[in-house]
């Protein structure tokens, strides 16, 4: 794809998702169907009914076709009509994830992440949807050969129809494994999967993210629910020190304290290399909501890793 | 090449008589093939789904097409815009109302 100059990539460009060429590899975030009868390897929380990922032209009733930013179609992952409070597990189908599945190549030193992003909440009623919108959100799962790790941050729009619109990035939890999957059999280590695990609480924070200071940041919702503005996202990552380097979104850079990293947990098995950047959102009320995704850029520069 | 994607659109989904997959938005594709499932039917339950177009995926109209079954079905469709769902009942064998778990898959190609 020709990268527009929305995009600031790194040297080496992995990947250049432009949706007018298909899904590119990202599909629905499920579970492992490894248990008998192919049932979900643990079922700690409902993992199985988020909503269903999809390419979307971005039609509407009234406006008819948005497209895309470069084009006809993006990547739209959507939730069902379904919350719970902001301090519960995540109800069954209320949030929408999509993962891409990579590997670490040699040499590699920083990552980085880019989107052109737009949230929605689904045009099923008059008014404006704004705070139908809970959260959305990215980050990518890691592992070398010492640690499994997923930083990635995750903007909180609304909680119980209050506009909060802050950013927070992920950061390490002191809950035990028990804790962090809500008392279950602690099969996942604590910090990872943050985007669903994790003790939460009725402002919007979980036991493993951070506010960023100054986080604050009225996105361009817009003044309707038909009408997108596609914003630039960018996340730069050490993969030598696992720490977050810097996050732009929108016209601003917002900035990590000094050293922060995501949870450091311990390595799984069989997934040492991985490169899964994921994107998801969450419903605050019983509303379809919609994250919008065109395009997508995964880069990196050389150097020694960790 | 053709650009070819299934969506698993609904994974065991428990369904209490009603039944409304989710919208779909598939305007890049040129063909759909809908697989039903139904897991674990009480003897002579069935579920009974038409195909819905939409303009917007919000206001929904009858395709023509129609599925019954108990187990496995399929249904192909063409010429579907831009949104395509599931929309019926699940019925027991008495012909009352029933609660079922369904899974759905929508493959498309175009």
């Amino acid at each position: 794809m020709h990268v527009s100059g929305f995009f600031d990539p790194l040297p080496r460009v992995l990947v250049a998702d432009d949706f007018d060429r298909g899904m590119s590899g990202w599909l629905d975030l499920r579970p492992n169907f490894v248990a008998p009868g192919f049932r979900e390897h643990s079922d700690d929380i409902d993992l199985i009914h988020w909503g269903p990922t999809m390419l979307s032209s971005a039609t509407f009733a009234f406006g008819g076709t948005h497209g895309s930013a470069q084009g006809t179609y993006s990547l739209k992952i959507s939730s069902r009509a379904a919350a719970a409070a902001a301090d519960l597990p995540p109800a069954p189908g209320s949030m929408g994830l999509a993962i891409k599945r990579l590997a670490v190549p040699p040499g590699l030193r920083r990552l980085r992440i880019e989107a052109l992003f737009a949230y929605k909440a689904e045009q099923d009623r008059p008014g404006l949807g704004v705070d139908d919108v809970r959260a959305f959100g990215m980050f990518v799962d890691l592992q070398d050969a010492e640690h499994r790790y997923m930083p990635g941050v995750r903007y909180v729009n609304a909680i119980a129809g209050e506009p909060v619109r802050a950013w927070q990035f992920y950061s390490p939890t002191a809950d035990t494994d028990d804790e962090w999957s809500y008392g279950a059999d602690g099969w996942h280590k604590a910090g990872i999967d943050p985007q669903w695990f994790g003790r939460r609480k009725a402002d919007g924070s979980t036991s493993a993210t951070t506010w960023f200071d100054g986080g604050g940041q009225h996105l361009i919702y817009n003044e309707s629910d038909d009408k997108l503005n596609w914003t630039p996202l960018s996340l730069t990552l050490d993969l030598r020190t696992r720490r977050y380097e810097e996050f732009r979104v929108g016209g601003r850079t917002l900035r990590f304290p000094d050293g922060a990293h995501p949870t450091l947990a311990p390595a799984y098995n069989d997934i040492e290399g991985l490169l899964n950047p994921v994107f998801f959102v969450e419903a605050d009320t019983d509303r379809r909501v919609s994250l919008f995704l065109d395009s997508v850029v995964i880069s990196a520069d050389a150097g020694e890793a960790a | 090449m053709k650009t070819f994607y299934t969506s698993v659109i609904e994974l065991r989904q428990e369904f209490d008589d009603a039944i409304e997959t989710h919208p779909y938005e598939c305007g890049w594709a040129d063909e759909a093939l809908f697989f039903v499932e139904v897991h674990d039917a009480e003897p002579g339950e069935t579920v009974s789904l038409r195909v819905q177009l939409s303009p917007d995926g919000i206001r929904w109209l009858d395709e023509g097409t129609e599925i019954r079954t108990g187990s496995s079905a399929f249904a192909r469709v063409t010429r579907f815009g831009g949104f395509l769902r599931l929309a019926g009942n699940a019925i027991a064998a008495d012909g009352g109302p029933a609660r079922v778990t369904v899974s759905v898959r929508l493959a498309l190609k175009g």
